[in-house]
């Protein structure tokens, strides 16, 4: 039965890295395959499910879902290539410090969706190629994201699977390594593109001349979602001194969200990306299913092995590793099957340093490769759509450097602080 | 028994070899939301006004919702207007479902509201017959009643 659930997995896994079926499918079938084959109970496999995390997933596709029609994060994106007055340097520093704010209080994948459009747009204006303005996106999306509980989805799934971990406690041991990132990351990138982004003066006073505001017509609206949104991320802050889950929070802020801003509730929902919140739901049971066969503890056995139970040796190889699985298969799956290994390793005692190990290679490895991170797909569809294709090798091209750099700035920082 | 040959189609189409500018003016002509593009005289595909649209203006605006600070940028869509204009229309027809001149006005009508497309072909054996509309569905329909009255 232990085999069978490893080779589930492991199918799966390599299904959703070839994209040869949509990734829902393929987590669904993988859960229904290990329940029916007897690999994990019903019962079991209902448990398995982390409902905090779909709770916080669906609660913020709901408030973000109802923002975006106010206009204001347009506003936001144009108002930035505004004030870089056609500055490749500024342009691509305040693309990605407004990307990495909105991942890391949003959600990486939801930023992606609300700014690579407007980019588009802002490039096309500005007569600039559009895929390095998006690559940065990416970029600064997954380490932006990693600066808080609510900000990449891997971060997501360790906050709510050790409740220990506030959301407090994300920002003070994550954001200022992302931080430092992010700059380190950005500067380099400014250095390549700065050739292709240089823009015409008449085109910057063109721009300059846009009346940003234009399509912020409801003012009312805007107020209100504008409150419930920074009411919940403020609400995020305190959730431990109100003694409420980040998803009762999320939930909290959906509801309200949609009782002052929804005129239809059908279309508000209609908001929620259902075949996300499924993908993880299929994950959850698949990850039961390995913990019921003991493959968990095994591996979490190997790596102490391994690493000789240092805790130094551990948190590094965890940081490396979980990068590389990430870039491998998606970060989302592979997080999802190293947090109980993680749980195993440390036992009865908390380490948070491994926690954060956990965070920074999954979130900081969704950069590596197209496939790594839900955002890299979505950002990438967009321009597949738009005409303006990037293919997996050029991704890599800049990816698998900015992952480098950004693992070792992340290697520092554990040992200088964590482990 | 009433079917679909007896409503007024309209014989819009052009072949999938035809220009995309050839579509369009077509498309203008036959006042009717969408061609057939056919192969002889088998239908291939479809394609509408907003599928003109799509390729007219920038593709990144269907993921746009906010565009109203935005002025025309002419000399911009003028040359996505010229770079599209020649381009075989095959390449960008759909396939969509086709309506059997068998077929009841009622199949037709939840045909409409379930692809959301606005005008669809009719064929007989294959063979294409007709563009049939909404316009023109709910038109005869209307007419019909009051003429059987």
């Amino acid at each position: 039965m232990e085999v069978i659930a490893v080779v589930i997995f492991a199918l799966a896994l390599a299904l959703i890295a070839i994209e040869w079926v949509h990734r829902t499918k393929v987590a669904l079938a993988g859960a229904a395959a290990m329940v029916l084959l007897g690999v994990i109970d019903q019962e079991p496999a209902v448990e398995a499910v982390d409902w905090a995390t779909l709770g916080l997933l669906a609660g913020m596709m709901i408030i973000v879902g109802l923002t975006e029609p106010t206009g204001v994060f347009t506003f936001l994106a144009l108002r930035v290539a505004q004030l870089s007055r056609g500055r490749p340097i500024a342009l691509v520093f305040l693309l990605a410090f407004v990307t990495g704010v909105l991942s890391a209080f949003l959600d990486n994948l939801t930023a992606i969706l609300l700014i690579v459009p407007i980019t588009l747009l802002i490039a096309d204006l500005l007569r600039i190629p559009a895929i390095p303005l998006v690559l940065v996106e990416i970029v600064a999306s997954n380490i932006g994201g990693t600066a808080t509980l609510i900000g990449d989805p891997p971060n997501i799934m360790i906050g709510t699977a050790r409740p220990e971990l506030s959301f407090l406690d994300f920002i003070v041991n994550l954001a200022p390594v992302a931080l430092v990132t992010l700059v380190i990351v950005t500067s380099g990138l400014a250095l390549v593109f700065r050739r292709q982004l240089r823009v015409a003066p008449e085109r910057a006073a063109e721009i300059a001349l846009l009346d940003a505001a234009r399509d912020m017509r409801e003012a009312r609206k805007v107020r209100r979602t504008l409150a419930v949104l920074l009411g919940t991320i403020a609400a995020f802050f305190l959730h431990t001194l109100l003694h409420v889950e980040p998803a009762v929070v999320a939930l909290t802020g959906a509801t309200v969200m949609l009782l002052v801003a929804a005129d239809d509730v059908e279309a508000a929902l209609e908001r929620v990306e259902w075949s996300t919140l499924f993908f993880f739901l299929g994950l959850f049971v698949m990850v039961g299913g390995l913990q019921e066969q003991g493959v968990v503890d095994e591996v979490a056995e190997w790596l102490a092995d391994v690493t000789g139970g240092s805790s130094r040796a551990e948190g590094l190889t965890i940081l490396w590793g979980s990068a590389a699985g990430s870039a491998a298969v998606d970060n989302i799956p592979f997080t999802a099957a190293m947090i109980p290994v993680v749980e195993s390793l440390q036992g009865d005692e908390f380490d948070d340093g491994l926690w954060w190990s956990l965070a920074l290679g999954a979130c900081f490895g969704g950069n590596a490769t197209m496939i790594a991170a839900a955002a890299n797909v979505a950002a990438t569809g967009i321009l597949d759509r738009s005409g303006q294709p990037v293919s997996f090798l050029r991704f890599l091209a800049i990816g698998l450097p900015v992952t480098l750099v950004s693992l070792l700035v992340a290697t520092v920082y554990l040992l200088a602080f964590q482990l | 028994m009433a079917d679909l040959r007896s409503l007024p189609l309209v014989r819009a189409s052009v072949p999938e070899s035809a220009t995309f500018a050839d579509a369009v003016s077509a498309l203008f002509d036959a006042r009717v939301p969408a061609l057939a593009v056919l192969a002889g005289d088998r239908v291939v595909g479809v394609i509408s006004e907003v599928d003109v649209l799509r390729a007219v203006f920038p593709p990144y605006l269907a993921e746009l919702r906010h565009t109203a600070f935005l002025d025309d940028d002419p000399a911009a869509l003028d040359e996505r207007a010229l770079s599209v204009r020649a381009r075989p229309v095959g390449e960008l027809a759909r396939r969509v479902d086709v309506l059997d001149g068998d077929d009841s006005e009622t199949h037709a009508a939840e045909r409409f509201l379930h692809t959301g497309e606005q005008a669809l072909p009719v064929v007989d054996h294959g063979r294409f017959l007709g563009m049939l509309s909404i316009a023109a569905l709910c038109h005869a329909r209307l007419e019909g009643a009051e003429a059987r009255r």
